[in-house]
């Protein structure tokens, strides 16, 4: 595009590389720190030259590892565990919004019905409120207000069969944190997808419909089919901020429904800073969203634009 | 008749579980906020046994230098992140919007930092800003200049770039995208009236670029206001309070002071601030549709 | 698991046949949910654990957390009708808030109680200063020793501060270890300028919590008080301000970065070699002698004194108690699973396994000593801790982050120290005013 007689320089090479060096050093930073021990990462001895070592990923995934390892005294990090409860929040939470959400931005872009203006204005606002906006009311509101009581029909079921004490609340629980993040991540979702639905060809959908099938069908076996970049597009967004979000499930979970955010945050604590181990428990929540990137770079590009642009 | 009931319905149907699920856990939870702002609310009490104290938290806030200064961090933060971003968007973009090979592994690199998550990144940058092991101090050692306390003296300027680090791609491929949507017949036309590199950028490539980049700009600083976790890992808004952004000081306000009408409050003050924010923005696309739909009518009605 | 689970039934089997003899047999099988925070001394605990539950059959699942994160957690359990947890280890501060909220279950009943409470437990032999910093409530000030108060938590995990030196440097230079501040601060000064590079002392700076701690750690000795005895702030006295400025000296001519150095990072100075000298708490001694933790040259040549001395000996008292919460389910196993870790079996034993004893049979121990030489030192240091180091009071939070705050500014920005700390002070009055300290006067 640019004028066709300006040669690549060394100098435009040399640029390049460096933006490559900046972008990606810091990972594989991290990625070869993670197989040093703490003595290697701390003493003065150069990057390369050290003894690669799987003991920190060891000491990280004690809890689902089918040996015990060496040096550990007791397993603490209980990683495998966090690293369960963050693919099932992050993948429910993902297929939930993408539903709810392709389904509202259908409604909002194919039909004319009361308040639509005012739905379409509160999803374009509401996409601005920080979590830690949220963290307030959602810890008073999930604790205390949004419980069934223990006593009752469900709250006393559920306590029978899941065990547990006090009344049943949704702090603390896998969908507790899943609520919120549809909550958080559906204005989002409705706004690109809309972009996406709106480039349908109606007739397509009448044509089905004079088949007779009914809206449902219609949605489902005709529209969804044909915004399936889309869909990939809004499910990677949506799957990075469930999968990475620190705050709020910080507030909402208790031992059993940690993520991984929470006990990377947690293990930076005053009395360790393990390099080595955090390195490595950031190397494994990193993967998931690193294989996004290599494997599904094209979509999120997709998904950026059609959010950004578009808008 | 049954069927054009359904018909007049299933717009509701396809809307409800979205607008249930936004009231419950998103107009709700604001609601209790802005109501909660008005007490005296300890973690350790419901919102019904708080003390209803009627604007003094907000008038605590107004005075209060911490506040001040936490607010003043959070707009340096977010202003110099959101120019310095976009400087170095859109001259890479412009630097690069020529055919290369390899393309699109370099844009698949450059996403990388954005698909990261804050916490990691955070831990990423403490340990490269590291004192003594770190590997910034450790480079400068060997090229045997002064060491710099990162996070200590120049904290605020050290977040900054962690940020930087991460966001400038989003900016970069943003404006790499409005770059090559651009109507090439303008450029041709500048080119071949002898424009030079410089001039066609700033007299054609910008002024053409400039509905797209104000909208990203403004999206970015949307987003600069929920920056936290970064943060958070790297100084805990340290040392004093020269890197505590508003975002931070709710979360401690709430759980180290354990005030939640002061955090909720705060909360508002934010909200406000991002709403107005929001508001621009969403009056900047209507009057850039406004105005290109004037355009198109104008043009047709010439043609 | 087939074999665990004969074992489990082989075990009961023979509890029932001496249920007599075993006080632990009605408790069997119970699992108990502690909430312990991620710290060297409970480290340590977790380690003995697996003992307890071989010997009693009790099951015990630890949530172990930050302590910062687990006082939030704590606060949100403690206020529930029905709470999770049945034991948890609090902060000393800590102490005031769940007292008076009422969340913390008044020890008496199970001390009185003859099927539960050991004869041989020997209460006298835990070390008396921290009983009563961590364990006692409402006696003098209402958080001290006195005739008002009564027992709700038992200090497990204690800590007090001792000065922790390099002994090949003090050698190299002949230097002899200092015994008062006027030392300290001279030393820490000199060792910047006898070996290039490396700082006096490392020392806690960090925003918050951590400067504050570093400035109480230094204000004790020095003769000054928080409070006087009327609760008026007192932290802008000639103390204060003497206290104040040693924690500048210290940072200045302490390592690099080390304004925003937390615990960890100070820790992390002294082991790897950055500075010669650590004042801070005795739970970092086992570190020292971690070849994963401390770099060679460190390793073993680390020297322990007492907390070097201003106008008086006052080191801090610290670390962490452990109590049941009044919601608790299981109250009773709970109280047993205390009884046995703060036993002097259990004290011991953690001991060994590198934690803190809270006894002073354990820091007179033989087999103890031998393993950990450092262990009469600690125990002569907690005789002169000081149990009124910071005040205990529900409002200190408040008053702690913000005098953390300010004296992080005073280390970076150059604020004037008197004047920061007059500022303190006035903050802190309207904070004490409010919550009705002045209500007599």
């Amino acid at each position: 595009m640019s004028a066709p007689t300006q040669k690549n320089s060394p100098a435009f090479f040399a640029v390049i590389v460096l933006l490559v060096i900046m972008s990606v050093g810091p990972v594989i930073l991290m990625f070869v720190n993670s197989f040093k021990l703490d003595v290697d990462i701390i003493s003065g001895t150069s990057g390369l030259i050290f003894m690669p070592t799987i003991q920190n990923y060891e000491t990280a995934l004690c809890d689902v590892l089918w040996y015990e390892p060496e040096p550990l005294d007791f397993c603490a990090l209980k990683f495998g565990g966090a690293f369960k409860n963050s693919l099932i929040i992050a993948l429910i939470s993902t297929a939930l919004t993408l539903v709810i959400g392709s389904m509202a931005a259908y409604a909002l872009v194919r039909f004319r019905f009361m308040g639509r203006d005012t739905v379409s204005a509160t999803t374009l606002m509401v996409r601005m409120v920080p979590p830690a906006v949220l963290l307030v009311p959602v810890f008073g509101l999930w604790n205390n207000e949004f419980c069934l009581d223990r006593d009752g029909l469900i709250g006393g079921a559920i306590r029978d069969m899941f065990g547990g004490r006090g009344d049943v609340c949704l702090a603390g629980t896998h969908t507790g944190i899943i609520v919120i993040y549809v909550a958080m991540n559906l204005p989002f979702v409705i706004w690109i997808l809309q972009s996406f639905i709106v480039q349908v060809p109606r007739s397509l959908e009448e044509a089905a419909r004079v088949d007779g099938a009914g809206p449902f069908q219609v949605f489902f076996k005709v529209v969804l089919p044909l915004i399936k970049p889309g869909l990939a597009a809004a499910a990677i967004f949506t799957f990075r901020i469930a999968w990475n979000e620190y705050l709020l499930a910080s507030a909402l979970s208790d031992r059993n429904t940690k993520t991984v955010p929470i006990l990377i945050v947690n293990n930076m604590s005053e009395f360790n800073v393990e390099w080595g181990v955090i390195m490595a428990t950031g190397m494994l929540l990193a993967i998931p969203p690193i294989i996004f990137t290599l494997f599904a770079s094209r979509q999120i590009i997709t998904g950026m634009t059609a959010g950004a642009v578009k808008g | 008749m049954l069927t054009s009931r359904l018909n007049r319905l299933s717009p509701y149907m396809f809307m409800a579980p979205a607008a249930v699920i936004m009231a419950i856990a998103l107009i709700y939870p604001l609601g209790y906020m802005i109501w909660g702002s008005f007490r005296d609310w300890d973690p350790s009490q419901t919102i019904g046994e708080a003390e209803f104290v009627g604007l003094k938290n907000y008038i605590t806030l107004w005075g209060d230098p911490n506040f001040h200064e936490s607010l003043g961090v959070t707009l340096r933060f977010a202003f110099i992140c959101v120019i310095v971003e976009m400087i170095i968007g859109v001259g890479l973009a412009l630097l690069l919007d020529r055919d290369i090979r390899g393309m699109s592994l370099l844009r698949t690199m450059f996403i990388l930092p954005m698909m990261i998550a804050p916490v990691v990144v955070g831990l990423m940058w403490r340990y490269m800003y590291h004192p003594t092991v770190g590997t910034f101090n450790r480079t400068l050692e060997w090229l045997g200049l002064p060491d710099v306390d990162w996070l200590g003296q120049h904290a605020l300027m050290s977040v900054i770039i962690a940020d930087i680090w991460q966001w400038t791609p989003f900016i970069f491929i943003l404006s790499l995208a409005a770059l090559q949507s651009l109507p090439r017949s303008a450029l041709e036309a500048a080119r071949i009236d002898g424009a030079t590199a410089w001039q066609q950028i700033l007299y054609i490539k910008l002024p053409l670029m400039m509905p797209v980049l104000i909208v990203t700009a403004l999206l970015r600083l949307i987003d600069a206001f929920k920056v936290l976790e970064v943060i958070l890992v790297l100084t805990e808004g340290g040392p004093g309070l020269s890197t505590e952004i508003l975002a931070l000081r709710i979360s401690r306000t709430a759980t180290e002071f354990r005030e939640l009408g002061v955090a909720a409050a705060m909360s508002n003050y934010l909200l406000i601030l991002l709403m107005l924010l929001t508001v621009a923005m969403i009056g900047f696309t209507k009057w850039q549709e406004a105005r290109a739909a004037k355009l198109r009518m104008a043009n047709e009605e010439d043609s | 698991m087939l074999s665990k689970l004969k074992t489990t039934a082989l075990a009961s089997l023979l509890m029932t046949g001496t249920a007599m003899a075993n006080p632990y047999a009605d408790y069997e099988g119970t699992t108990l949910v502690v909430n312990f925070p991620a710290h060297p001394h409970y480290n340590a605990v977790m380690q003995i654990l697996p003992e307890f539950t071989k010997e009693t059959g009790i099951e015990v699942e630890v949530d172990q957390l930050p302590y910062l994160k687990m006082r939030e957690r704590q606060t949100l359990e403690l206020g529930q009708d029905e709470g999770e947890y049945d034991l948890i280890a609090y902060v000393v501060f800590s102490k005031a808030d769940y007292v008076y909220a009422d969340q913390l279950e008044n020890l008496a009943k199970y001390f009185m109680n003859p099927k539960l409470s050991d004869p041989a437990y020997d209460s006298d032999d835990l070390i008396d200063g921290y009983v009563y910093n961590i364990g006692f409530a409402g006696g003098n000030k209402g958080y001290l020793e006195g005739k008002t108060g009564s027992l709700f938590g038992i200090p497990y995990g204690s800590e007090t501060s001792v000065l922790g030196y390099r002994k090949d440097i003090f050698e190299k230079h002949g230097l002899d270890v200092p015994e008062t501040y006027d030392d300290l601060l001279e030393l820490a000064c000199q060792i910047p300028e006898l070996e290039p590079g490396m700082g006096g002392v490392a020392s806690r700076a960090a925003s918050g919590h951590h400067a504050s701690h570093a400035f109480l750690l230094h204000l004790a000795p020095l003769g000054g008080r928080i409070f006087d005895d009327a609760w008026n702030p007192t932290m802008n006295s000639a103390e204060g301000v003497a206290a104040a400025e040693a924690l500048k000296k210290i940072v200045d001519c302490g390592p690099e970065g080390a304004t925003n150095f937390g615990f960890g990072e100070a820790l992390g100075a002294f082991l790897s070699g950055d500075t010669a000298m650590f004042l801070d708490t005795t739970v970092v001694s086992g570190q020292t002698l971690d070849p994963k933790r401390a770099a060679p040259e460190v390793l073993g040549n680390v020297g322990w004194a007492l907390h070097p001395m201003g106008t008086r000996r006052g080191s801090q008292t610290g670390g962490f108690g452990i109590g049941i919460p009044a919601n608790a389910e299981n109250k009773e196993a709970a109280f047993l699973l205390m009884q046995w870790l703060t036993s002097k079996q259990g004290d011991k034993l953690v001991a060994l396994a590198g934690g803190n004893p809270s006894r002073f049979s354990t820091h007179e121990d033989a087999e103890v000593n031998a393993k950990f030489p450092h262990m009469a030192t600690f125990g002569e240091a907690l005789k002169h801790a000081d149990p009124d180091w910071r005040p205990i009071i529900p409002v200190w939070g408040k008053i702690n982050a913000d005098l953390g705050t300010t004296l992080s500014k005073v280390l970076t920005e150059d604020l004037d120290i008197q004047e920061a700390l007059d500022g303190v002070a006035e903050r802190t009055r309207a904070v004490m005013e409010e919550a009705g300290y002045y209500t007599w006067q």
